[in-house]
């Protein structure tokens, strides 16, 4: 059985409008002083939270030994069958044997789940907080291993956007 | 016969089984690390332990056999023995074995090739324990090279002795000891005697954790990301079964599979690594005529088109020259085209190497030399002779491929003739006297049968595509056949031409794909063509 | 006229036409400032120091790019509908006055351009001449969207000049003359003398009604994006679009500029007698009407950005069943009102 639900009743200064439309008015008046939330974009930049997902990086140790060892669970738990890894044996001495000979990443194709980081057993790979990495070319955005050594280079510190504008600021 | 009982099932089983074998058969998981059905059993992992009521210990089910007790003994009026393979006792224990094994093993699965088949990966996900209790520190040793091919990573290594023992049954050449004892014991090649032999890229398949690797395969890819195919070796008559890994159109490795007809769990070094004759080869994958000493492509029809041309001729005599490399389907085209007198190139002998446990390599190293004969009867023994008599003027070849090398008699025989159609896949010295390639599929892209030196026809399935404009080779000789003959017989897949095959020889008679399956079938007994 | 008079004219004819375009382009600057402050944005902030020559570059924009003529369009037509629609709308503000009468050269120059004596009926008239542009245009165009648009328009704009028309009559009456000086010399004096307090109902009507005449939310049925793509301007480009764009803040200026006149005491400074300050007063009186100009614009901006568009039938319910009929009520009381005083 319909249940009937008791509509409501407008009053007589809801049935003339005027008051809920000063009320409205009132609304966006507001706002008008209110401060903006706009960021100009190019000028400053926005800061991502913590735990943001944008370009990714492959970490290093201390000693320059790249932490990647090429298990290629990043690859397995990819979702878009972005990454492609080259394995090989390690140059470097020491317990790890394997390290990636090639490293490459397809940032066209890649939807930035993190499901690599979350699957990397060396903590290797991560997503930084770099988001404007647009380019002009696909060739441009197949990121390869040194492109994402370099980004650790970068990213180091998890200050990316701070650092570029507080170096704005100075200059 | 025994009555077994294991968990809930009753199982009677012949008397001396173990029950490990028992429970395998009747599809009751027992974990195991040690045992193999090929070698010797030595119960030394202690992961298969079960429960046998009246036994005060559990037992190593793959080192306890069935017996009959006498009757006033047996359990509950009829069964001769009771185990228990999934009971608290016994679960608790396999985490205890489990925890023992992975001491000092370093849980280097992200750089270990043998993750995603290892073993300790799967038990210890099954039946293992999530930590362990182990707080010092774990024993840590440098990589050795058991011989040229084999690594051993002893941190890995669980000491199974399955690599001991095959270098003692099966290869018989005892290369392989456990040195030293206790905590220290490893796994060592004697000074002297590195682990060189022929089958020692076996160990490393038998090895069921990650501790005996194959250089050849060692950091190079990651299983989950091959595939993998059934097939046979191509490389003796022996016609050893194999797994075909490969990526895309590269292959990565071959492991045996398991064919007690032919093989049983093993295969040879030389078919283990053969595959990488074929890799980064100069493939000839358009059709090619040579005109003033050099070949420029063209396109099928017109290469058909000339062939055709030629071999039509009014009064041609035309030889032909089957291979033992190629298919029974392919050789029997041939066979079919050419009225001329039909043979083949000379037998390239090498060495017959049989091993202890019976594992043999053949002297013939092509694999389809007995199929060959079967459906080509009228193959000459002496075709060079006949030649000269017949004056032929005109030859097609099946090439044998890379590993064929021509006498000068060949030369000779090759430089006088007006046409020669050559069906190949690389530019070999026969392919360089050759007016007319054919570009066909090399080994490990081949379809059809082949049939072994103790005539068992087995099925050849392609690993990898065909490059570029290749065609099967059957579809080669297809084309040939209806460019002479309008009338000649459409075939639109093989399975037409095996059952064409099977009516001409009584022996192939209903051979089809699925009959053969993956072990093949014998022709022993069958009506000889 | 004399030769003096000739030029005082063409001097106040440029004058007028010259604040006017440059209305428009200050408000096409604060409607998309006013609208990002309302939306938290910050707006064109580029072009000049905050961004203030933005109309000026949107302008060059308009006139650089291609003027596209579809090819099943009426041309003739097509070309004339904008020109139909905004020299009406720049003509309409040559009866309001904006400022208390000046003395120069010995002789009294009143502040607006013609002092019609029928200056309503004009203004009314020139707007309806307007909406010919609109339908013109949406006509012309061969497209189903923009003579949706042109109709919806024509509609719209009969329904609300009725209510629009019987407001100002009340006012008329107060009056008792059509001229727009005389209206607003019947405000002079202090704030209750405007016909905003005397009028309330006829002030709401006007108001409601000046939005539906100049097309503008939430009366914009005639160009409602999400249905009709653009409305009746969808097949124009380049200058053609930017005079239907320049015709809509015409008429935002002129009606803003009509209803200071009609209900808020024109140029009239409460509490002050222009007259007897001589050139201050004139000063006084010309920022008094322009500041009274620049709220209702500002209202005109704030309403768009409040409120959301009407339906087409709630749209002709208010104007037939709501508006018509108080517009007549309040007639019929400002009358009965004015017969009852005379004969008192």
């Amino acid at each position: 059985m319909a249940t009937i639900i008791k509509s409501y009743e407008p009053t007589f200064w809801d049935k003339i409008y005027i008051p809920a439309l000063v009320k409205g008015l009132m609304v966006t008046l507001r706002h008008f002083f209110k401060r903006k939330i706009t960021i100009q974009y190019p000028d400053e930049k926005h800061i991502p939270p913590e735990g943001y997902r944008g370009l990714h990086r492959l970490n290093k140790y201390p000693n320059d030994r790249i932490k990647c060892v090429a298990c290629e669970m990043c690859s397995a738990a990819c979702p878009v069958d972005c990454i492609h890894i080259v394995p090989g044996p390690s140059p470097w001495e020491g317990d790890k044997e394997r390290y990636p000979v090639r490293f490459d990443i397809d940032l066209l194709r890649c939807i930035f789940c993190g499901f690599c980081e979350m699957a990397c057993p060396e903590e290797a790979i991560e997503l930084t907080e770099i988001y404007d990495f647009s380019n002009y070319t696909r060739e441009s955005l197949l990121i390869d291993k040194e492109g994402l050594l370099e980004v650790y280079e970068l990213t180091k510190d998890r200050n990316f956007y701070s650092r570029v504008k507080s170096k704005e600021s100075q200059s | 016969m025994p009555l077994l009982k294991i968990d809930s099932l009753e199982i009677e089983v012949e008397k001396g089984t173990t029950v490990l074998q028992a429970a395998m058969v009747n599809g009751i998981e027992i974990p195991y690390y040690c045992y193999h059905p090929a070698l010797e059993i030595v119960g030394s992992c202690r992961m298969c332990l079960v429960e046998v009521e009246g036994m005060p210990k559990l037992q190593v089910s793959c080192n306890t056999f069935v017996g009959e007790a006498p009757p006033e003994r047996k359990i509950e009026g009829k069964y001769d023995m009771v185990v228990n393979t999934h009971n608290d006792l016994v679960i608790q224990e396999r985490k205890n074995v489990l925890e023992f094994l992975l001491l000092n093993h370093p849980l280097d699965c992200p750089v270990c090739d043998q993750a995603g088949e290892c073993y300790l990966q799967d038990y210890s996900f099954k039946f293992g324990n999530a930590h362990s209790r182990f707080d010092e520190d774990k024993r840590v040793r440098p990589n050795e090279y058991l011989g040229s091919q084999i690594v051993i990573n002893h941190n890995r290594c669980i000491l199974c002795s399955r690599c001991i023992r095959f270098t003692r049954e099966i290869s018989g050449t005892s290369e392989l000891f456990v040195e030293a004892r206790g905590n220290k014991s490893k796994i060592a090649a004697l000074e002297d005697k590195p682990l060189d032999n022929l089958l020692a890229g076996n160990v490393a398949d038998i090895c069921p954790v990650g501790a005996l690797l194959s250089t050849d395969y060692i950091h190079k890819n990651r299983i989950w990301n091959l595939k993998k195919q059934p097939s046979v070796c191509q490389d003796c008559s022996v016609g050893c079964n194999v797994d075909v890994f490969y990526q895309k159109d590269k292959i990565l490795r071959l492991t045996p599979r398991e064919n007690h007809d032919v093989n049983g769990y093993f295969m040879c070094d030389i078919g283990r690594y053969g595959f990488h004759r074929f890799e980064d080869l100069d493939r000839i994958t358009t059709p090619m005529a040579r005109s003033n000493g050099s070949f420029s492509a063209v396109s099928w029809d017109e290469a058909i088109r000339k062939t055709a041309d030629k071999l039509g001729d009014e009064g041609a005599k035309i030889a032909g020259i089957v291979s033992p490399f190629h298919t029974n389907e392919t050789n029997f085209m041939l066979g079919q085209i050419i009225n001329g007198p039909t043979g083949t190139l000379p037998q390239m002998n090498d060495e017959e190497i049989i091993y202890q446990s019976g594992f043999r390599i053949s002297n013939d190293r092509s694999p389809n030399r007995r199929g060959m004969s079967d459906v080509c009867p009228a193959l000459l023994e002496d075709l060079v002779s006949e030649i000269d008599n017949q004056d032929v003027r005109m030859i097609y070849v099946l090439d044998d491929g890379i590993d064929r090398e021509i006498d000068d008699v060949w030369k000779k025989i090759l430089a006088k003739m007006d046409f020669v159609v050559v069906q190949t896949y690389a530019m070999t010295t026969l392919a360089q006297s050759a007016n007319i390639i054919l570009p066909g599929p090399a080994p490990y892209e081949r379809e059809g049968t082949i049939t072994n030196d103790g005539g068992r026809v087995q099925w050849l399935r392609p690993s990898l595509p065909m490059k570029g404009e290749s065609r099967a080779d059957w579809e080669i000789l297809m084309m040939v056949m209806k460019a002479l003959d309008k009338d000649a017989q459409d075939f639109t897949d093989i399975g037409q031409v095996m059952k064409d095959m099977g009516e001409k020889f009584p022996a192939y008679d209903g051979l089809s794909f699925f009959r053969l399956g993956p072990h093949g079938m014998s022709l022993n007994g069958r009506a000889n063509g | 006229m004399d030769l003096l008079g000739f030029i005082i004219i063409c001097v106040k004819v440029l004058v007028v036409f010259a604040a006017t375009m440059f209305t428009v382009l200050a408000l096409i600057y604060a409607e998309r400032r006013i609208s990002a402050f309302m939306q938290g944005r910050i707006g064109p902030n580029r072009v000049g120091p905050k961004g203030i020559l933005q109309p000026i570059a949107d302008g060059i924009k308009f006139l650089m790019k291609e003027d596209i003529i579809p090819a099943s369009v009426d041309k003739p037509i097509f070309i004339l509908a904008p020109a139909i629609l905004l020299v009406p709308a720049m003509m309409t503000f040559a009866v309001i006055p904006f400022g208390s009468n000046i003395t120069l050269f010995g002789r009294e120059i009143p502040l607006q351009i013609a002092d019609v004596n029928v200056g309503i009926l004009y203004i009314l008239a020139l707007t309806s001449i307007g909406v010919y542009g609109i339908v013109l245009a949406g006509w012309s165009s061969n497209n189903k969207y923009s003579l949706l648009g042109g109709l919806r328009s024509a509609a719209q704009l009969i329904s609300y000049e009725l209510a629009m028309g019987l407001a100002v009559i009340s006012i008329i009456l107060l009056a008792g003359s059509l001229k727009l000086n005389d209206i607003v010399a019947d405000q002079q004096g202090y704030f209750f003398s405007w016909n905003v307090v005397k009028q309330p109902v006829a002030f709401l009507i006007f108001l409601v009604a000046t939005y539906a005449e100049t097309n503008r939310l939430p009366f914009d049925l005639s160009e409602a994006e999400q249905e009709l793509v653009g409305g009746y301007h969808t097949e124009y480009s380049s200058m053609k679009f930017a005079m239907f764009f320049m015709a809509e803040y015409a008429n935002m200026i002129t009606a803003a500029a009509l209803t200071v006149t009609l209900f808020f005491g024109g140029w009239d400074v409460p509490l002050i007698n222009e007259a007897s300050l001589g050139m201050v007063g004139v000063l006084l009186s010309v920022i008094s009407f322009i500041l009274k100009m620049a709220f209702f614009l500002f209202l005109f901006i704030w309403v768009r950005w409040t409120f959301p568009r009407f339906r087409y039938d709630q749209l002709m319910k208010l104007g037939w069943k709501v508006m018509l009929p108080i517009a007549l009520i309040n007639i019929f009381i400002t009358a009965g009102y004015l017969s009852i005083t005379a004969l008192v």
